[in-house]
């Protein structure tokens, strides 16, 4: 009787002990993952000759570049198993990923019920961090987006993302994209680690009844007449004031510096010394001038303010990029959505400045399991013509894919219901072939742009009294993040 | 003689058994509490930009606490948020503390008092505990979607339609006044409870005795609630001392966009965003070094309340006692004289 009874206080400690321990989630189960994914990748290395072959069939019959898919030393073949249950894509927002995914899966009839999305985090910049401890535990993970504002944190770390050829990709299948997507994706040893569904170009997105109103244009050519620079842009929102209209021309400084931090010629570091130039002056300046004098709304970006200004007369418009005017984005919640206020009442023009906004890319996680959907998923978006330009159509998305946009300009069948039917590709199609990021992009630039957001809305707000205060305030800020020097 | 089962039952030690059921506990604490403390201790003597740091010795502290030199950005940069987030620690816990421990006080008194027939006394206690129990990013929304700085705000929409909106959430002492209020707020319940539980520990007779002898609640209160409440005081006081220097989660998130507000960033705030700021290369070290400066800050002043509140009478008859002995030593060894 003792014995049973010690023999149950043993188990009941050890059962206690035991539940203790996993509740201490991902840190502790690591090294339990390593394990299994060792044992899982071994018994891949038995499926694996199989699932290639099976593979090579496939893209035997679909894909046209297989030639030169061969050519490529390293590439060509699929090296990652299909033993897993489903293709895992992780991301912060669910608004690309499962539109992707609805797209993707509709058109391949073999893949449903086989990609989900995972949600990381409810921003990029959480996401940023998610992802590392995501990858610790011992979750699925197949595929990956990443945003430009910190993608090199993560393409030039092996122990994160591993090389697209490892899906059977060659440099040259991506030959079809816009080449700064290609250049961003490539880490500093020249391995293609990221490719990326979309261009980003941006424009100047207006209220059509109000510009009819107060300033007479009637088209968006006639409306580009009064935004087609800086200087006139300017003028028109003094002349909106003036003429006693209490409407802003710009939606948020936020927005503003998205245009016109594109603008500038240099990237934040030189090495990791911050580089200041006269961009950030001008801009300061222009700020304070826009703020004080209402030519923006006090609003900030992202918050419920942003959109209700886009329902209210406060702004004439915004600065909206390709992804912000598919359904269900930033354009769809100022106007209210589907039967809200201003819904159908904005139009899109070129603006002052030619621009374009971030950009998401997928990569491939080291643990994926899943490489013949992955492959597929990829291609799908990315490589392939036809479908890209599918998905173009069907989620109102500027792909990565010159030809595939040019017909559908061609063709004039994009007709975006937000925007009162008119087609945002014509637009923003002569600004997606300028677009210039190369070399303009560091791993620090969303720290970067929060620090000189923070102290340009002091400055404009007037908490900052002088533009050498208000540089000293950044420098500070700056000077915190380690890895950037500061003079 | 005894009989086996006797002698059995002598050998029995339950002892053990006790200390293999604590034993799990104690595993987690070390692995969970104790080590991260050491290695806090370890970061903060660690260089930083890496995720495998090694010791430099005393660099963090002196980046945190010396002034820099002018052109140093890196180490102004540092030593000024430090301090910004001190001073902010210092005035948002001690206006949140007066208001709310006033408040508490006054609760808890009003509740325990037998002359006050108050219905419903459970209802209240529970709605006002309650604010404790909604989570701190659902109080820093609620809040931020009352009092945003957005002209669509609840604050906005009703007092300055059609006017520049007010923007506290942005503002120096509005937002500070606004932390303040909602850490009273969400915590005075929490303190009423146990100020209760305290004054329902002093002896009922004492209360009796003094309306008996014709006291009135003022000084009932001042005579004897308030000095036999002086313990639990000084626990609540230090608590909340030790909560108040960590302040975090209200001060995090009660902003909009991507960036905490400097009015009311707090130590703790400093610490998280050191190591945060570069992904790639966390800031371990600076991080680790202000939790220690923290730490010790913690230690004197919760030393120093325990020095002010001492009993004064114990140690004082202690000292008595420990002189009489001696005293008495001296009488033994014949007179006080001879040495």
């Amino acid at each position: 009787m003792n014995k049973l009874k010690k023999a149950l206080a043993l188990v009941a400690t050890l059962a206690i002990a035991s539940t203790a321990f996993y509740a201490c989630g991902n840190s502790s189960s690591t090294a339990n993952s390593t394990a299994e994914s060792k044992a899982e990748s071994s018994a891949a290395e038995e499926s694996k000759e199989e699932s290639a072959e099976e593979s090579k069939e496939e893209s035997a019959a679909e894909d046209s570049t297989e030639e030169s898919k061969e050519e490529n030393a390293g590439g060509g073949e699929n090296k990652v198993p299909e033993t897993g249950d489903k293709l895992s894509i992780l991301c912060w927002t669910g608004d690309d990923v499962e539109k992707m995914i609805e797209n993707f899966t509709g058109a391949n009839e073999q893949y449903k019920d086989k990609v989900q999305y995972v949600n990381v985090g409810s921003k990029g910049q959480e996401a940023r961090e998610q992802y590392a401890n995501y990858f610790a535990g011992g979750e699925d993970a197949d595929l990956f987006v990443l945003e430009a504002d910190w993608i090199l944190d993560y393409i030039n770390n092996d122990e994160y993302t591993a090389p697209l050829s490892d899906l059977g990709f060659a440099a040259s299948d991506f030959d079809g994209c816009y080449p700064y997507t290609v250049s961003i994706g490539t880490d500093n040893n020249g391995v293609l680690k990221a490719a990326s569904w979309q261009a980003t170009p941006g424009g100047y997105v207006y209220r059509t009844d109000l510009a009819e109103e107060y300033l007479g244009a009637k088209t968006p050519d006639e409306m580009q007449e009064f935004v087609k620079d800086w200087d006139t842009f300017t003028a028109t929102a003094k002349k909106l004031q003036d003429d006693g209209h209490k409407i802003a021309m710009a939606d948020t400084l936020g927005g503003m510096w998205q245009v016109w931090q594109y603008n500038r010629t240099k990237a934040w570091l030189d090495g990791d010394k911050l580089v200041i130039d006269d961009y950030c002056k001008e801009y300061a300046d222009l700020a304070k001038e826009y703020y004080e004098n209402g030519y923006v709304t006090k609003e900030d970006q992202w918050s419920d303010g942003w959109y209700a200004i886009g329902q209210d007369d406060s702004t004439m418009g915004y600065f909206f990029c390709t992804w912000c005017l598919g359904s269900g984005s930033m354009l769809s919640n100022a106007e209210g959505g589907e039967g809200g206020k201003t819904f159908g009442k904005y139009n899109i023009t070129a603006g002052p400045s030619g621009w374009a906004w971030g950009g998401s890319w997928l990569a491939l996680s080291p643990k994926c399991d899943n490489g013949e959907i992955a492959h597929d998923f990829v291609k799908y978006f990315t490589v392939d013509e036809n479908t890209a330009k599918d998905y173009a159509l069907f989620k109102s998305e500027f792909v990565n894919n010159p030809k595939a946009m040019k017909a559908i300009v061609d063709e004039g069948s994009n007709k975006n219901d937000l925007l009162g039917g008119q087609d945002q590709f014509s637009v923003l199609y002569e600004a997606a072939s300028k677009i210039d990021m190369d070399g303009k992009i560091t791993a620090y630039d969303s720290q970067i742009k929060d620090a000189f957001n923070t102290v340009v809305s002091k400055y404009a707000k007037g908490e900052i009294a002088t533009y050498d205060d208000m540089i000293t305030e950044f420098k500070k800020e700056a000077a915190k993040i380690e890895g950037i020097t500061v003079e | 003689m005894a009989t086996a089962a006797q002698r059995r039952i002598k050998s029995v030690s339950y002892a053990k058994y006790g200390y293999i059921f604590i034993l799990p506990f104690f595993i987690v604490y070390c692995i969970f509490s104790l080590w991260p403390l050491i290695q806090t201790f370890i970061l903060a003597f660690s260089e930083n930009g890496t995720r495998t740091p090694a010791i430099i010795g005393l660099d963090n502290f002196k980046t945190i606490l010396a002034t820099p030199s002018e052109g140093d950005f890196k180490a102004l940069g540092i030593h000024d948020s430090f301090w910004n987030g001190m001073k902010n620690t210092v005035i948002i816990w001690v206006g949140n503390f007066i208001p709310q421990i006033a408040l508490s006080l006054l609760l808890a008194v009003w509740f325990t008092d037998l002359r006050v027939k108050m219905p419903g006394k459970g209802f209240f206690k529970v709605v006002m505990y309650m604010p404790n129990i909604i989570t701190a990013a659902s109080v820093a929304g609620l809040f931020l979607s009352l009092f945003g700085d957005s002209q669509y705000s609840v604050i906005n929409t009703l007092f300055r339609s059609g006017q520049e909106p007010w923007k506290i959430i942005t503002s120096c002492w509005g937002s500070r006044i606004l932390v303040m209020f909602i850490q009273v707020w969400m915590w005075f319940g929490n303190t009423m409870i146990m100020l209760m539980s305290g004054i329902q520990g002093i002896n009922e007779s004492l209360f009796e005795a003094a309306e008996i002898d014709g006291a009135n609640s003022r000084q009932t209160f001042w005579r004897i609630t308030f000095p036999l409440l002086k313990t639990i005081m000084v626990y609540t006081l230090l608590t909340s001392m030790i909560g108040g220097l960590q302040m975090f989660d209200i001060p995090y998130m009660l902003h909009t966009g991507n960036v905490v507000n400097d009015y009311i960033k707090t130590v703790a705030v400093f610490v998280y965003e050191m190591f945060h700021a570069n992904f790639a290369k966390p800031s371990f070290g600076y991080s680790g070094a202000a939790s220690v400066i923290l730490f010790i800050i913690t230690s004197i002043l919760g030393a120093l309340v325990f020095y002010v509140q001492r009993d004064k009478d114990a140690i004082e008859k202690k000292r008595k006692q420990k002189e009489a002995i001696k005293e008495w030593k001296r009488k033994q060894k014949g007179g006080g004289f001879s040495i």
